[in-house]
């Protein structure tokens, strides 16, 4: 009811503050709930993935994150820095689904947040929701260690309700991966990121 | 009419979002005290149900009858019984999951969720809990108005609240044999309704 009640809001928020006014809020409140999850540390990436399916992390409220432990992603001296994670259902689809049979239809606000994120941050949003998703998984990385080292979050790829995807060029590009191999992971899921060591030394594409 | 796991989806939250809204909530909090936090969860319940499009029924069975199988705006989030024909219990509060996924990820609920019903209990009615009653008691109102059974507007009065961990909130001793008589429900009746369930209200027409 909480998540309905907040979509009503933000036809009324994009009209009053703008549709940048929208995503500088779910911009906060993705910080603010990665900040008061708090740190984790993990002794290494197998504790961490563990972790992960055990729901344990600061990553799991999202629900089940899977690892996709069969692509990790590797620095210059060909060392693990990191793997793909994705979900197999966005986090709001059962939001967008109780505002279908409850209030009627998503705001149109939904459709003018995304595509303003899309053009003014980053070119991956398929709902407004993605806004929180970025900004949270790059805020709660921060939060946490493997092996002493921070971690930060990418955003990869991204698949809508309505079967809308989008992958990030940019990101995709950083890691060297090819865009066609994430184009074939949004047929099982629908939200691709990776996450790494921050500030290590990655191959060029 | 929803099938039963689509009426099961309305009814669970998103705890992902209830948490970010609560800790959200807080923020607000911080800024504009708890009376600046007790008319934004208004604001915002109010807001909610005027999306959601207006009813009218010719008889009271028929608007019973959307009641219990979550046809109306009232019942989209929450599943209820009647033990009488103005009656409703909510057996489970849809803030529940959300809730205990603050408590698992985040600590215990921030002591402000109390103070601002605290504030509501005083300058609006005084049977809230904490946030989350605010803003169910507030949509559950603002719901109620747009309905109309047999041309007349539906009222709803809160009889009692119950919250996860047990704690119970009954209107005044001198609004509840009112409240009970209109109700049809004795006050044992109310206790025992009370040992399993979230909330106790009451519909009705003038």
């Amino acid at each position: 009811m909480l998540d309905v009640a907040l979509v009503s809001l933000i036809q009324d928020m994009s009209e009053k503050a703008g549709v940048d006014g929208t995503i500088q809020y779910w911009q906060r409140v993705g910080e603010n709930l990665a900040r008061r999850i708090g740190k984790e540390a993990y002794m290494g990436w197998p504790s961490f993935n563990v972790a992960l399916r055990e729901g344990r992390t600061g990553f799991s409220i999202e629900g089940d994150v899977i690892p996709l432990t069969d692509l990790a992603i590797t620095d210059v001296d060909g060392d693990v820095v990191g793997y793909i994670y994705a979900l197999r259902q966005c986090v709001f689809v059962p939001t967008i689904l109780r505002v279908r049979y409850s209030v009627g239809e998503l705001p149109r606000a939904d459709r003018a947040v995304a595509e303003e994120y899309n053009n003014s941050v980053h070119d991956i949003a398929v709902c407004n929701f993605c806004v929180i998703h970025e900004k949270f998984r790059e805020e709660v990385a921060k939060n946490i260690t493997i092996a002493g080292q921070h971690l930060e979050s990418l955003l990869l790829a991204t698949r809508g309700f309505t079967g809308e995807t989008k992958i990030s060029e940019r990101n995709l590009k950083k890691l060297g991966i090819n865009p066609e191999h994430v184009r074939s992971l949004l047929r099982n899921y629908e939200c691709v990121y990776a996450i790494l060591m921050k500030g290590v030394k990655l191959k060029e594409a | 009419m929803a099938t039963e796991p689509m009426r099961e989806k309305l009814i669970e939250s998103n705890p992902f979002v209830d948490v970010a809204t609560h800790l959200f909530l807080e923020d607000i909090a911080d800024k504009q005290g708890a009376s600046g936090l007790n008319n934004y969860l208004m604001s915002l319940a109010t807001n909610l149900a005027k999306s959601m499009p207006e009813e009218e029924y010719d008889t009271w069975d028929e608007f019973l009858e959307a009641l219990k199988n979550g046809n109306s705006i009232l019942t989209a989030f929450e599943e209820v019984f009647m033990p009488t024909k103005n009656c409703v219990v909510t057996r489970r509060s849809p803030f529940e999951r959300g809730w205990q996924e603050y408590v698992k990820r985040v600590g215990s609920f921030s002591r402000i969720h109390e103070e601002v019903a605290e504030y509501y209990n005083s300058a609006v009615k005084p049977t809230a809990i904490n946030s989350l009653h605010i803003i169910h008691q507030t949509f559950r109102a603002a719901a109620a108005e747009r309905i109309t059974v047999g041309g007349k507007r539906v009222r709803y009065a809160q009889i009692a609240t119950v919250w996860t961990d047990g704690e119970k909130k009954i209107v005044p001793d001198e609004w509840l044999p009112v409240l009970l008589a209109k109700a049809g429900i004795s006050r044992t009746e109310l206790n025992m309704l009370l040992r399993n369930n979230a909330d106790v209200w009451l519909l009705y027409t003038d």
